[in-house]
């Protein structure tokens, strides 16, 4: 219920605010929003697995936007940005994939 | 392990797993709810998503507005260059009156009168009138490749001919040849004046009719040309007009104007 209450929040402030996202970060946003999609369903199969934990989650989901934006940045850096991210979000979109396969075989027990 | 196999098989984080076994060790009781920093976290996650969301459309619609813009700049000095081009043209045309005007008034420039004249008859600036020839130069009955077409470099040819043969006016298909006049290929088409033609390639020539057709012939121009007939079957006919009306061009492209010296009496340096 409470992560219900939290997603609609964000929703709402985002809905509302706009927040304008400085120039500079606007290439990091995409893939951050991935690595976070990814640490999201990775907490959700784990939620279902029994194995969930607040700390763990903040951790991972924190870390995941971090490293990925901090590969992208430094892919910017190196002039090879667009092969990084591609390769960033194959190995998130792969980790997604499971996870929601995961997820499915809980839910549907199929 | 293969990379894939092994994100796969590693897709949910192992610290989960760790935690898990860690309260187990400790004698805790696994948590399993969602407590208060987890739903912080989830806020975070849909505010970064709406954002991104957020940025994405409005970025699209702005580049969409920075397009119509430039569009729209594009369109307006168009439409500047061509209002420019009209006023010269007019401004030109006025000149030209007032000049005569000017040295049809008085006595002792008449002789420059007639100079400037025959000037803007030989470059091209004004309309030309005369007995002359006609000239016809098409592409060979079912031509199939530009072997069998006419090419620029032979109206290249047949125009220095006819101004060897004493040609004093040429249009091309209603262009007139000035002396800054061009003949040559772009993309498929001749182009001259920078205006792409169509065949058949209608030449006048103005000049004295009695000697034109046969001038022309003894040039190697005229030569080239009787080849060309026979080699690869191209069009050619020519006969004599009593009139023919040349149109002036329009605007001369200068390209290097400096003032010129008033002393300099000789009539020498840059035009």
């Amino acid at each position: 219920m409470i992560a219900i209450i939290g997603l609609v929040v964000g929703i709402v402030v985002g809905l509302i605010i706009k927040p304008d996202v400085p120039i500079g970060l606007e290439p990091y946003l995409p893939i951050a929003v991935v690595a976070a999609l990814d640490a999201v369903f990775g907490a959700l199969r784990a939620f279902l697995d029994g194995l969930f934990d607040d700390k763990v989650f903040v951790v991972s989901f924190i870390s995941n936007v971090f490293i990925a934006s901090l590969i992208v940045f430094l892919g910017d850096k190196l002039g090879v940005g667009a092969q990084l991210s591609t390769g960033v979000v194959v190995v998130l979109g792969i980790r997604i994939f499971a996870n929601v396969a995961a997820i499915r075989r809980h839910i549907f027990h199929a | 392990m293969g990379l894939l196999p092994y994100i796969n098989a590693h897709a949910l984080d192992e610290d989960y797993a760790e935690a898990a076994r860690q309260r187990a060790g400790s004698g805790q009781p696994p948590r399993r709810r969602i407590g208060r920093y987890g739903a912080a976290m989830l806020a975070v996650f849909a505010l970064l998503t709406i954002t991104a969301a957020v940025q994405t459309s409005r970025d699209s619609s702005s580049d969409e507005q920075e397009r119509q813009a430039l569009i729209k700049q594009v369109k307006d000095a168009k439409t500047l260059v061509d209002r420019e081009n009209n006023q010269v043209i007019s401004l030109q045309t006025e000149n030209r009156r007032l000049q005569q005007q000017f040295l049809a008034s008085n006595s002792d420039s008449l002789g420059l009168l007639g100079e400037v004249s025959l000037l803007g008859l030989r470059s091209g600036l004004s309309p030309a009138t005369g007995p002359g020839v006609e000239v016809v130069a098409d592409d060979a009955a079912g031509a199939k490749s530009d072997r069998n077409r006419v090419l620029d470099t032979d109206l290249q040819k047949l125009v220095n001919g006819l101004w060897q043969a004493g040609a004093e006016a040429i249009s091309i298909n209603g262009e007139r040849l000035t002396t800054l006049s061009s003949i040559r290929h772009a993309g498929s088409a001749i182009t001259v004046n920078y205006v792409s033609l169509r065949r058949p390639y209608r030449i006048l020539a103005v000049g004295n009719r009695q000697t034109l057709p046969s001038r022309f012939a003894d040039s190697t121009s005229g030569q080239a040309w009787l080849d060309l007939q026979q080699e690869v079957g191209l069009r050619f006919s020519m006969h004599t007009e009593s009139s023919m009306n040349l149109p002036g061009s329009d605007v001369p492209q200068l390209r290097y104007v400096e003032a010129g010296d008033k002393k300099d009496s000789t009539g020498k340096g840059p035009t």
